[in-house]
């Protein structure tokens, strides 16, 4: 018998890659590395949405379609990041994340 | 003539307020002539009744009405209107009071013209006369309880206002209050009796509850009460026992006063009162009792008072209550007639001897009978006519006095042979003191040369008046006697069975035995007094000194009334003390201090416990709120993210765990 990989497999992997995404943005100090990590989680999403598009929904393409989507969108979102990212840079000098406090209540 | 009768009270009362506010005060005023007029109006209109009474020309009782206000009433689930009326009613009794009252009123303002001619308030005064006349008029013709009232306290006014008349002078002064005050005392139980008849019976006017009572709907105990509340007022105007310690006194004020208020418009109007009310009484032997014993115990008293007073204006007042005193117990033993006649008879010859001593003491500036003495040359019309007076009062054949004494004695003794002595004597003591006052005053030596030299004889002013009441003195009693004129005018036709019978004194006895005593008894007072000195009478004096103290000192009525004045002046202080010292001081004000010390602790446990509760509470959230920011947002972006994390495994954990 062949082994098949099935949808528990990737949602597996999605499930590994996000919380690796997560582990990431909790316990890096780099507000860049934080920034990746965080692309990590959307693919994780990604994945999943194209693992359910492709086992329960074979025949349609949304699942698909809302992943490019989410792809367009974190592109976005890591341009936006990262010029703010400059921003804090050039102001404190510093990309570390927890010298940069001044948004605490 | 009879239709017009409610002017008699009107037309004083309207001379007196344009005497009060029209013309100059002045001793040579000329204002009084106006009172003067009214009165001789009044006077002419009563003897016109009295004359057409007398003939028969119209009925009495004459009544007329007129509505005087009306009240919304809700009684027993009924709203209506009662409306209360104001009228006259004329009897015989009223219709020769009106005669009285203005006669005697007319010749007193006559006489002060003379008497007062040059005194700084001489129209006020008579403006005072005219009003205290005024209320007297009204109360006579008032057929309505309530207005009879009305009047009987404006007699009391003006009477104040009279004796006090020298209000610059104490002695004036306290004998008004102490007229006032003392006939207020007697009002009392006045007030309360009428109350007690409009309660029973609904009604003021006097032929309603006449009505009422014939019919026995009144209780005997409800007719007793009421007949001694009325008797209660009448003793005080009256001055019958045990209230007549005004009287004497009430001579401070000027002696035609005096006259008016002895004889026709004060002390009458008690005596007139229990007559006018006299149905009430007949419902209630033991008030009829009591008025009789009243009457009989002031005529005693009174009498016995009089024996030693050395004041000629004293010895008149003290008889004038004596007099008063046989009226009220002819009342008392149902000689409805005998009371009034005499009522009639003594205004004649009271006010002759109280204008006859104004005229004496016009003359020798004194009231002293000890000053006085060998008058009768000087004065021979004032002699004259007070000697009738005191012949009059003496009751001897044929004056007035005789006739109407005479009625009273047969009334008594048919009641009680007691009373009937007990009376008698104070009859012969009233002869006795009187003719004691006139061989003081006017016979003998002169005591005091000095005021004899200057005395003379009043002016016709004054002594016009004093043979006018001199004549009336001898004849009215025969006049009114004459063809029963007086008994067939003034009558109370008793109820069935209620007509006192008794037994009838012997007419021999009364007409020549009583005339006889009465003699001798002026005989004894000539014996004492009549003579140049009196080393009888001060033997005597000296001998009898404790009864001689004790009649001075007026049986110490004066101490008692003082005492019971003292007394609640005392008692007014003690509740004062006890109202400014306990009821202020503890209750009130102590109150105050306990509220104030409450709200202290009260305050204090709010600011301690409550505020520093709710201020804790505060405090507490901020130090908690705080505290949480502190350790939370610390402005560490990967906390958030942890927190949010947690949260959303958690929400995640629960939904799936579901």
């Amino acid at each position: 018998m062949s082994a098949q990989i099935s949808l528990a497999h990737y949602l597996t992997l999605g499930a590994l890659l996000f919380l690796i995404g997560m582990f990431g943005a909790l316990t890096r100090r780099n507000i860049i590395g934080i920034l990746m990590s965080i692309e990590l989680m959307f693919n994780a999403a990604n994945i999943n949405l194209a693992a359910f598009n492709h086992f329960l929904h074979p025949q349609g393409v949304a699942g698909q379609a809302v992943a490019l989507f989410i792809i367009a969108v974190a592109a976005a979102e890591v341009v936006v990041g990262l010029a703010l990212v400059l921003a804090i840079h050039r102001n404190t000098e510093t990309v570390y994340v927890e010298e940069f406090s001044i948004l605490k209540g | 003539m009879l239709e017009h009768v409610y002017l008699i009270p009107l037309i004083p009362l309207a001379a007196s307020l344009l005497i009060i506010f029209l013309g100059s005060e002045g001793g040579h005023s000329r204002m009084p002539l106006l009172s003067i007029l009214a009165m001789a109006w009044c006077l002419a209109q009563a003897l016109g009744i009295f004359w057409q009474a007398a003939c028969g020309h119209v009925h009495l009782p004459y009544q007329a009405s007129w509505d005087w206000f009306s009240f919304p009433v809700d009684a027993g689930g009924k709203a209506f209107s009662y409306s209360m009326p104001i009228g006259v009613l004329i009897d015989g009794a009223a219709a020769v009071m009106l005669v009285v009252v203005t006669l005697v009123s007319s010749l007193v303002q006559i006489y002060s013209l003379s008497y007062m001619h040059g005194d700084p308030r001489f129209k006020r005064y008579y403006a005072f006369l005219s009003f205290f006349t005024a209320s007297m008029l009204g109360l006579v013709v008032s057929n309505n309880l309530l207005v009879t009232f009305a009047c009987w306290e404006l007699v009391g006014v003006s009477s104040y206002l009279l004796i006090g008349f020298w209000f610059e002078k104490p002695g004036p002064v306290y004998a008004s209050k102490k007229a006032f005050i003392t006939t207020k005392l007697g009002d009392c139980g006045l007030y309360l009796a009428l109350l007690f008849i409009f309660t029973k019976v609904g009604s003021f006017q006097i032929t309603q509850i006449q009505d009422f009572v014939s019919r026995g709907y009144l209780a005997p105990m409800a007719a007793t009460l009421i007949a001694l509340g009325l008797l209660a007022g009448a003793v005080g105007k009256s001055a019958q026992w045990p209230l007549f310690i005004w009287l004497p006194d009430a001579m401070e004020g000027p002696t035609p006063v005096s006259a008016l208020i002895h004889a026709a418009t004060m002390v009458a109007a008690g005596i007139y009162l229990v007559a006018k009310c006299y149905f009430i009484y007949v419902a209630s032997p033991l008030a009829m009792e009591t008025v009789a014993w009243v009457g009989l115990i002031t005529a005693l008293l009174a009498a016995t008072m009089a024996m030693v007073a050395y004041d000629i204006k004293r010895v008149l007042a003290f008889s004038t209550v004596s007099q008063l005193g046989f009226m009220m117990c002819a009342l008392g033993v149902g000689g409805y007639t005998a009371g009034l006649f005499h009522l009639t008879t003594h205004a004649f010859f009271k006010a002759l001897l109280f204008l006859g001593a104004g005229s004496v003491i016009h003359a020798v500036h004194s009231n002293d009978m000890r000053h006085m003495g060998g008058l009768s040359k000087k004065m021979p019309i004032t002699f004259v006519t007070m000697f009738i007076g005191t012949y009059a009062i003496a009751g001897l054949w044929p004056s007035a006095g005789f006739y109407s004494k005479e009625l009273i004695l047969e009334k008594v003794y048919g009641h009680s042979p007691l009373m009937f002595a007990i009376l008698l004597f104070a009859a012969l003591l009233t002869a006795f003191y009187m003719f004691r006052l006139i061989f003081l005053t006017f016979l003998g030596s002169p005591r005091d040369t000095v005021k004899h030299h200057h005395a003379d004889e009043s002016p016709a002013v004054m002594t016009g008046p004093l043979l006018l009441l001199a004549f009336l003195s001898i004849v009215s009693g025969y006049l009114l006697e004459r063809n029963h004129l007086f008994a067939h005018l003034v009558d109370y036709t008793f109820p069935e069975g209620m007509k006192p019978e008794g037994a009838h004194v012997n007419a021999l006895f009364l007409n020549y035995g009583v005339s006889a005593l009465v003699l001798g008894s002026i005989g004894l007072s000539w014996k004492l007094y009549g003579g140049q000195d009196f080393k009888l009478a001060e033997s005597l004096k000296q001998k009898l000194s404790w009864l001689f103290n004790a009649l001075e000192d007026r049986y110490g009525f004066d101490e008692i009334f003082l005492g019971l004045v003292s007394f609640s002046d005392k008692s007014a202080r003690l509740a004062f003390w006890f109202d400014t010292a306990v009821v202020d001081q503890i209750f009130v004000d102590g109150w105050g201090l306990l509220t104030k010390i409450i709200a202290e602790i009260s305050n204090l446990f709010d600011a301690m416990f409550i505020d520093r509760t709710v201020d804790g509470f505060g405090d507490l959230s901020v130090d908690v709120g705080s505290g949480l920011r502190s350790l939370i947002s610390r402005g560490q972006v990967q906390e958030y993210l942890m927190y949010i994390a947690i949260a959303v495994s958690l929400f995640a954990t629960l939904i799936l765990s579901r």
